[in-house]
């Protein structure tokens, strides 16, 4: 087990290595350059080749490299070019919250509506209820969540004004005022998931009430209710976890357009800036901590299987 | 030289002034602080009252006035500092009064004498005196590491401290854009800043600015808000009038005006020309907008084949339809630009000059004149590098092109992201592009740094010594009506070679909410908040 867990965290090392040399190089190999970009229109060459030596950008790649995860590793963030935040408290402990929040907004509403909508579609299966949660689930995956955004702006917070337009607080800070301003870009970024959890649910619902257990189950006489609930809906757990543990990637893409949209400080809008200001330690510390935040769930998601299917906690 | 009639000028709007200047005597400043203002700045703050939320959509580079190259960062900075000078607008002429500096004198023509208010305190408690504004000066002209605005105090001599609220400022040549350059707004280099803060943040002074200016800076979050409160110390009496100020910084400009619509925010300080209609249709809000000083060209690269042939450039230049540019890319909102003086400069521009026979405008059996004079009979193709950038895009590229290709000249448009573009232009790896330069106030800076023959900004690469001396020549002018047809060469110069095929000037918009009061709107992208109040 503990030789198991220690092979997971070299694996998991390595691929982070790879990660941040990747991003590295590729934002490298990108035309652009940060000086130009932070000295706007009117500068000099004097200035521009004293701004690029100060910020160590005459290096060539493999020393930046090398200084910069030196330093990373050490702890030391560094600091951006233009504005001159400490990366670590603007990455790690102002963006990096607002990410984790809006992502598990949208986990939670894509299983709170998901699986309960798939399971009424697979319970009632081939009946109207069925084909208009098939045409939603259809019309969910196929809208372009930004749009989406928009339109949710426009309807409830600028005609209705029931909720916000923008604007992030933290429910740590204030719960009720945290999840207010959440509702709007929550349900933007879940509507892929909730239609995806939707097809996923009753797809494997449906074959899961084909299994011998369900027909002994309802033999036994359990009540419907339980049959479906409890020894059903037990049984899809792994597949869902596993491609929630998949989907995260995607996941975490959405929340780029979610956060320009409804304007939250989060990882999103902090990489987009990022990388059209050419500020390679920011990218690097953002693309460090989704690459990690990704392996990481997946790991967890590997753990999760004996918790969810005792077979595999006896064969142990 | 005819420095009399300047100094006329300046002592008339000085007498102006004096009333205000009288009030802020008996109030006895100086005293004020040094007697660690307890009481006081508590009466001063119950005046204040209101805390403002107007987002800011363009990207804030930093705070540091010697640094900033955005325009946007010089809205809040403004607020935050004051400048020796200040621009000032009455809603026909720009001129430039004292500001930090209670008088502004002329001893000759490459001397000037400012005297400082008395008892201006810093945000940080240190005094604003000779020394402070000498030190900021020095921080422009040769600090470490080199402020991009260094050359606008390139020919500042010598500095000299007559005494503590006096300094005199002598320059190698008399210096006719010295107004600008020592505004605190789009000079930049006339702004100061805090000597004790500066050496205490070193080169994080843009994440603390400390000025003498309405606000004070509170808090700057990354991609979500920059904080201000009021300064009650500041030295214009009753002013600022707002408590707090945030400057929400957005990316998505139809965010923001949901978030206005919504009353969430209270205005914006910038509002793309596309949703200009939008906002008037609303009727919560006003808009705020005029042609400011700025104007927009096609470039062509005269350093490489095809554009080295003056020919093929004329013939762009007449080919461009300007009132179809001025519908399609700007929305119907911009003026039909001639030459690259524009109409805030009100003492240099012409307002005849559609009908002056001066600059370029649409003709299109001229172009094809010159199109067949041109060294290239066969078909052109030329690349057009463009970015989703300034403030229409792509828009101008995709109007451009057809024009072009009536004159047998292929466009090829190449969209690349705006750091790509950024670098291709500076590099002059391009035939063609679009671009814009803004927030002009002197003909000086209007053309001179960016069309000199070995100028840094001159990325199409045209090349005419007759111009650079009629500009360097202009410079040392200050007298107005002889200073005025130098610049008019200058330009004929530029339009009749068609260094650049010049399209239009633009207005610059900015929204608040009917709830904001007393805004004064300043043809400089300016967004000054010390006069606005909340009703």
């Amino acid at each position: 087990m503990l030789r198991q867990a220690l092979g997971k965290i070299a694996q998991t090392l390595v691929v982070l290595f790879f990660v941040s040399v990747a991003s590295f190089g590729l934002l490298k190999l990108a035309p652009g350059d940060p000086i130009q970009i932070m000295l706007g229109s009117e500068y000099s060459q004097e200035s521009y080749e004293q701004l690029t030596a100060q910020l160590g950008l005459d290096q060539p790649f493999l020393a930046q490299y090398a200084d910069w995860a030196l330093r990373f590793v050490q702890g030391d963030w560094g600091t951006s070019y233009v504005a001159r935040t400490d990366i670590y408290t603007y990455a790690f402990k102002e963006a990096l919250p607002v990410t984790l929040t809006l992502a598990s907004f949208s986990l939670a509403f894509a299983i709170l509506i998901g699986v309960p909508l798939g399971v009424l579609s697979a319970v009632k299966k081939d009946t109207a209820f069925d084909a208009g949660s098939a045409v939603l689930a259809l019309t969910g995956t196929a809208f372009p969540s930004f749009l989406l955004g928009i339109l949710l702006i426009w309807f409830f917070a600028v005609k209705l004004q029931l909720f916000p337009v923008m604007g992030y607080i933290s429910p740590w800070q204030d719960f009720w005022g945290g999840i207010y301003h959440m509702i709007l870009p929550g349900l933007t970024l879940s509507t892929y998931f909730i239609a995806m959890i939707t097809r996923l649910t009753r797809a494997t619902l449906i074959e899961v009430m084909e299994q011998p257990y369900i027909a002994a189950a309802r033999a036994r006489g359990e009540p419907s209710w339980r049959v479906i609930w409890v020894h059903g809906v037990r049984n899809i757990a792994m597949p869902l976890v596993t491609i929630l543990g998949l989907q995260l990637g995607t996941l975490l893409q959405g929340t780029v357009l979610t956060e320009t949209v409804f304007n939250l400080p989060g990882i999103g809008q902090m990489l987009t800036s990022a990388v059209l200001g050419r500020e390679y330690m920011v990218v690097q510390a953002g693309v460090m901590m989704t690459a990690t935040l990704f392996i990481g769930v997946n790991l967890l998601v590997d753990l999760s299987y004996p918790f969810l299917d005792p077979r595999l906690r006896a064969r142990k | 030289m005819t420095g009399i009639d300047h100094k006329k000028v300046l002592a008339q709007r000085l007498s102006a002034r004096l009333g205000r200047r009288a009030v802020l005597k008996g109030m006895g400043a100086g005293l004020l602080t040094a007697t660690a203002a307890s009481g006081v700045p508590g009466i001063a703050r119950a005046q204040q009252s209101g805390h403002l939320k107007i987002a800011s959509i363009k990207v804030i580079d930093t705070l540091d006035p010697h640094f900033t190259g955005f325009l946007s960062a010089i809205q809040i900075i403004n607020n935050i500092h004051n400048g020796l000078l200040k621009i000032v607008y009455d809603g026909e002429n720009v001129t430039f009064e004292p500001d930090l500096a209670e008088s502004w004198d002329l001893e000759d023509d490459k001397t000037h004498v400012f005297k400082l208010r008395e008892g201006v305190m810093f945000h940080d408690g240190t005094p604003c005196d000779a020394e402070a504004v000498k030190f900021s000066l020095l921080r422009v002209k040769e600090g470490e590491p080199a402020s991009p605005h260094a050359w606008k105090l390139a020919l500042l001599d010598t500095i000299d401290i007559v005494d503590p609220l006096t300094i005199k400022l002598t320059f190698s040549e008399p210096y006719a854009f010295l107004p600008v350059a020592l505004t605190g707004s789009t000079g930049r280099a006339g702004t100061i800043v805090s000597p004790a803060a500066v050496q205490q943040y070193g080169a994080d002074y843009g994440r603390h600015p400390v000025g003498t200016g309405p606000f004070k800076f509170v808090s700057w979050k990354e991609n979500d808000a920059i904080e201000l409160e009021a300064n009650p110390d500041y030295f214009e009496p009753g002013m600022p009038k707002l408590e707090r100020v945030t400057f929400v910084l957005m990316n998505e400009a139809s965010t923001a005006l949901a978030a206005l619509m919504a009353g969430q925010i209270d205005g914006m300080t910038d509002c793309p020309m596309q949703l200009v209609d939008q906002v008037d249709a609303f009727p919560n809000a006003t808009l705020y907008g005029e042609i400011e000083g700025n104007y927009t060209f096609v470039g062509m690269n005269c350093k490489r084949a095809p554009f080295d042939d003056i020919n093929l450039r004329r013939a762009v230049a007449w080919a461009l339809d300007r009132d179809t540019i001025v519908q399609q890319a700007y929305f119907g909102r911009a003026k039909k630009a001639y030459t690259p003086i524009s109409p805030p400069m009100t003492s240099f521009y012409d307002p005849d000059i559609a009908t002056s026979g001066r600059g370029q405008w649409f003709d299109l059996e001229k172009a094809k004149a010159f199109r067949a004079k041109a060294a290239n009979q066969g078909e052109i193709e030329a690349t057009y590098v463009m970015a989703e950038r300034g403030p229409v895009g792509t828009r101008i590229a995709q109007t451009v092109a057809p024009m072009l290709a009536q004159v047998g000249i292929k466009a090829k448009l190449e969209l690349v992201e705006p750091a790509t573009w950024l670098k291709r232009r500076n590099e002059g790896d391009f035939d063609l592009y679009d671009f814009e330069w803004v927030a002009d106030l002197d003909p000086d800076e209007t053309i001179y740094p960016e069309f000199r023959s070995d100028g840094a900004w001159n990325f199409g690469g045209w090349v005419n010594t007759e111009f650079d001396e009629l500009c360097a020549q202009a410079q040392v002018v200050l007298d107005v009506e002889e200073r005025r047809p130098l610049y008019y060469k200058a330009e004929d110069l530029l339009m009749d070679e068609a260094g650049i095929a010049i399209m239009a000037h633009m207005p610059i918009y900015k929204v608040f909410s009917n709830k904001v009061q007393g805004f004064q709107y300043i043809p400089a992208d300016l967004v000054n908040l010390h006069t606005v109040s909340l009703a």
